[in-house]
C-alpha cells in the first residue's frame, strides 16, 4: 500500500467533507436523536421536558394489541407484493427481451404505472373496488356472476389485497427494466451451449439465466423489501386504515400515533422496531442467496 | 461635500429629536397572532383590513402582527414552537387543540391571571365556553362555534310518506322506513354516518340520556358503560345491521355525493354543509331541523374555535386583543363571512338572525363538548374501536362498552 502524502490526505479530506457534513447533519443525526426519542417519555403531557424513560415505550409498542396487526399486515404485504411483482417483471422482461421489434413501446407501457403517482393510482383502484364501484359494476349488472355488491374495502383482507394489487401493479415496470438490463448481462453463449447440450427453455431458465442474474434477484429483494415495509400513500388513500386500524401498516399506524394521539416517543421506538425487522430481514436474504453460491 | 455635511447633520438632528420624542410617548408592543382563517377567505380579509386596524386605532401602541397557517399545520407548528421557546402572543385553536396546549403547559389561566375575567367571559355563550374549561380553570376565550343539525333529502320523506323525526324514537322508525330500493333498483339508507368516532356517536349518546365520564372528567366506568350509553350503542348498532345507517366504511358512497343524488336519506351536518351542497347538487330540496330528541334532550356535538393565550406572551396587549375579537363588534363582523358567534350581544344581531347558519344557534345553545381532555384523541380512538366491534358484531354493546370504559378511567388518570 502506498502511503499518501500529508498534502494527499488534507485534500481528500477537503474533498470528502462536505458529502459527509450532509450524510451527517441530515442522516446520522437524526437517526441517533430518533433513538434518543424513543428512550423518552414524549407526549403531550411531557413535550417540553422529554424525560427519559428507559425502555418504556418499547414495551408500549410491543403490549400493543394494534402494533401486531399492523405489523401482521405489513409482513404480509411484503410477503404478497414482492414476489408477485417480481415474478411478473422477470416473466415481462424475458418476453420484452425475446422479441426484436416494438420493444421500446412495450417498456415504456409497462412501466407507465411507475412513474403514475402513488395518490392518483390510489384514487383510481379506490374508485374501481368502491362497493358501488367499476368492478362490482362489471361483475353485476354486465357479467352476471354476482347478484349484489361485495364490500371489497371493507373488511380486513379485502381491503389490504387491494392495496396488494395496486403494489403489484406499480411495481412491475420497475422489476422489468431492471431485470431486462440483467438478462442482457447474461454471456449468449451460455444458452448456446445449453441448447447443444439439449435443454429446453424451462431448463436453460432454471440453469442459465437464473444463476446468471441472481446478483440483481437479490438487490431487487432487499429493496423491495424496504419498499414493502414502507407502503403508506396506498393505504392511507384507500382504506384510511379502516375498519378500525385492522388494514393501517407500520407507516401508517406510526403517523397516526405520533401525529394525531402525540406519542412521538412510541412512533420513534416503532420505527426503530421497524428498522429492526428489516435489518434483520436482509441479513437472511444475503445469507440464502450465498448459501446457494456454495 | 459641503451640502452633503449639512445635510447630514440636519438628519442626525431630526433623528436625535424624534427619538427623543419617542422616548415621551409609549413605546408600542407588537403581538402577534396565529390563526387559520385560509389566507384567501373573507374571515382574513376581514381580520386584516377591518378588525385589526379598528383595533389598533383603539389601542395606540399596540400592533397586531397576524399570521395565517393551514389548520393542521398551525397545531404542528404551536408543538415545534413550545420546544424552542418561539410561541405567539395570541392564537386560534380548535377546541380540540386545547387540552393538548394546556398538558403541555404553555396557555395561561385566563381565571386566575385576568382580574376581569368573569365579566368578559359572561358575554359569551356558556356552552361554548365550556370548551375552555380544563381542569376547573379557563384556558381560552370561545371565539366562535359550530354544530350539526339534521339535513333531509325532502323529496325521499314526503315518497315515503313520514314526518322529520321529533324524538328518538320516531327517529329509529324514520330511517328504517327510509332504507330499502329506490325507484331505481338502487339501495338507498335512511342515515348517512360518515365515521365512528365520538364527533359523530355523541349525539345519540347524549340525547339517549348517556354520558362519557362524570362530570369532573376523571372517570369514565358508569357512564361510557351506563345502561343509556349502552342503549344508545345497540340501537344504532341495531340499525346498522338492519341497513338503516351507512357511510362509515372505507368502500362507501362519501356523504355529500349519497346525500346529493338522493341515496342517503338524512344526515347530521354542520354549516358548512349548505355551501358545499350549493356548490355540488344546487338542485337536490333539502330541509334542517334540530337533533331527535331522547330521554336526554335533543343534544348535538359543539364544534369551533378558542382563542388562547400563550404563557411566554406580553399579556396586558394580549388580553385587550382577545376581548376585542370576542366583543359585539368584532363577532359581528365574523358573522357575516359565516363565522357563528359565541358573543351574546352579537347573536341578537339581525346579521346573525337572518344568516343561513340561523338554524344551528338553537343546537349550538343545548350542545355538549367532547371531553376536554388531553388524553381525547386516544380515547376518541378508542370510541371508534369499540364501535367497530358492535357494529360489526364481533361484541356486544355492554361487552364493548365495558372494556372501553376500563381503558379510559386508564387514559383519564
Amino acid at each position: 500500500m502506498v502511503t499518501k502524502s500529508r498534502g494527499m490526505r488534507s485534500q481528500l479530506i477537503a474533498l470528502l467533507l462536505p458529502g459527509l457534513l450532509v450524510f451527517g447533519v441530515f442522516t446520522v443525526y437524526p437517526i441517533i436523536r430518533l433513538f434518543w426519542m424513543s428512550l423518552c417519555d414524549m407526549s403531550f403531557s411531557s413535550m417540553l421536558t422529554q424525560p427519559f424513560a428507559g425502555l418504556m415505550n418499547y414495551r408500549e409498542v410491543f403490549s400493543d394489541e394494534t402494533f401486531f396487526t399492523v405489523f401482521v399486515n405489513s409482513i404480509v404485504y411484503t410477503l404478497v407484493t414482492v414476489p408477485g411483482q417480481m415474478a411478473i417483471g422477470l416473466f415481462v422482461a424475458i418476453l420484452l427481451n425475446g422479441i426484436k421489434r416494438f420493444s421500446v413501446t412495450f417498456r415504456v407501457i409497462n412501466y407507465l404505472p411507475v412513474v403514475t403517482s402513488w395518490v392518483i393510482a390510489s384514487l383510481v383502484f379506490r374508485y374501481i373496488f368502491n362497493t358501488e364501484g367499476l368492478l362490482n359494476y362489471f361483475l353485476w349488472k354486465i357479467v352476471g356472476i354476482t347478484s349484489s355488491n361485495i364490500r371489497w374495502l371493507d373488511t380486513r383482507w379485502s381491503g389490504l389485497s387491494v392495496a396488494m394489487i395496486l403494489g403489484i401493479w406499480k411495481g412491475i415496470g420497475w422489476n422489468m427494466v431492471i431485470f431486462l438490463a440483467a438478462l442482457q448481462q447474461v454471456p449468449q453463449d451460455l444458452y448456446e451451449a445449453a441448447e447443444i447440450d439439449g435443454c429446453g427453455a424451462w431448463k436453460k431458465f432454471v440453469h442459465v439465466t437464473l444463476p446468471g442474474i441472481r446478483g440483481t434477484v437479490l438487490f431487487a429483494l432487499i429493496e423491495l423489501t424496504i419498499g414493502g415495509f414502507n407502503v403508506f400513500t396506498s393505504i392511507k388513500m384507500i382504506t384510511g386504515g379502516k375498519p378500525a386500524h385492522q388494514t393501517d401498516t407500520l407507516l401508517t399506524w406510526m403517523y397516526y400515533k405520533a401525529f394525531s394521539t402525540g406519542k412521538f416517543g412510541y412512533a420513534a421506538a416503532l420505527s426503530f422496531v421497524m428498522a429492526l425487522t428489516l435489518g434483520l430481514l436482509a441479513i437472511v436474504q444475503f445469507r440464502a442467496m450465498r448459501n446457494k453460491d456454495n | 461635500m459641503r451640502t452633503l455635511t449639512k445635510l447630514l447633520s440636519v438628519l442626525l438632528a431630526l433623528a436625535l429629536s424624534m427619538t427623543a420624542c419617542a422616548a415621551f410617548a409609549e413605546e408600542t408592543v407588537t403581538i402577534n397572532f396565529w390563526h387559520h382563517y385560509s389566507a384567501q377567505s373573507a374571515e382574513n380579509e376581514t381580520l386584516m383590513n377591518v378588525l385589526i386596524p379598528a383595533f389598533e386605532a383603539e389601542n395606540p401602541g399596540i400592533k397586531v402582527n397576524a399570521v395565517s397557517h393551514e389548520w393542521a399545520e398551525l397545531h404542528d407548528k404551536v408543538l415545534v414552537s413550545a420546544q424552542s421557546a418561539s410561541l405567539p402572543d395570541v392564537a386560534r385553536c380548535d377546541i380540540a387543540w386545547l387540552p393538548e396546549f394546556q398538558k403541555m403547559g404553555i396557555l395561561t389561566a385566563l381565571d386566575e391571571e385576568m382580574a376581569d375575567f368573569a365579566e368578559v367571559s359572561g358575554r359569551l355563550l356558556d356552552s361554548a365556553m365550556s370548551t375552555t374549561v380544563i381542569a376547573g380553570h379557563n384556558y381560552a376565550l370561545a371565539l366562535n362555534t359550530n354544530s350539526k343539525i339534521i339535513f333531509y333529502n325532502t323529496a325521499m320523506l314526503e315518497a315515503a310518506g313520514v314526518e322529520v323525526p321529533a324524538t328518538m324514537d320516531q327517529w329509529v322508525e324514520v330511517i328504517t322506513k327510509l332504507s330499502g330500493e329506490n325507484a331505481n333498483g338502487q339501495q338507498v339508507w335512511g342515515w348517512n354516518e360518515p365515521a365512528l368516532a365520538g364527533w359523530n356517536i355523541c349525539p345519540f349518546i347524549w340525547s339517549f340520556g348517556g354520558a362519557l365520564t362524570n362530570e369532573d372528567q376523571t372517570v369514565a366506568t358508569g357512564y361510557i358503560n351506563g345502561p343509556a350509553t349502552v342503549k344508545a350503542v345497540e340501537t344504532f348498532a341495531e340499525l346498522v345491521k338492519s341497513g338503516a345507517i351507512i357511510g362509515f366504511n372505507a368502500g362507501d358512497i362519501p356523504m355529500t355525493d349519497g346525500f346529493g343524488t338522493g341515496r342517503y336519506a338524512m344526515m347530521l351536518e354542520g354549516p358548512w354543509k349548505s355551501a358545499e351542497l350549493a356548490g355540488a347538487y344546487p338542485d337536490v330540496a333539502y330541509g334542517t331541523a334540530p337533533m331527535p330528541a331522547g330521554e336526554g334532550g335533543s343534544i348535538s356535538v359543539l364544534g369551533g374555535e378558542d382563542i388562547a393565550m400563550f404563557n411566554t406572551a406580553n399579556k396586558e396587549a394580549a388580553w385587550k386583543f382577545m376581548q376585542f375579537m370576542t366583543s359585539e363588534y368584532a363577532e359581528t363582523e365574523m358573522a357575516k363571512c359565516g363565522q357563528i358567534p359565541v358573543n351574546k350581544a352579537a347573536l341578537e344581531s339581525d346579521t346573525v338572525k337572518n344568516a343561513d347558519y340561523a338554524p344551528f344557534i338553537e343546537a349550538i345553545q343545548t350542545a355538549k363538548a367532547r371531553p376536554t381532555v388531553a388524553a381525547w384523541s386516544e380515547m376518541d380512538n378508542g370510541l371508534t374501536v369499540a364501535m367497530t366491534a358492535v357494529v360489526t358484531g364481533e361484541k356486544t354493546a355492554q361487552e364493548a362498552m365495558d372494556e372501553l370504559a376500563a381503558e379510559w378511567d386508564e387514559l383519564l388518570k
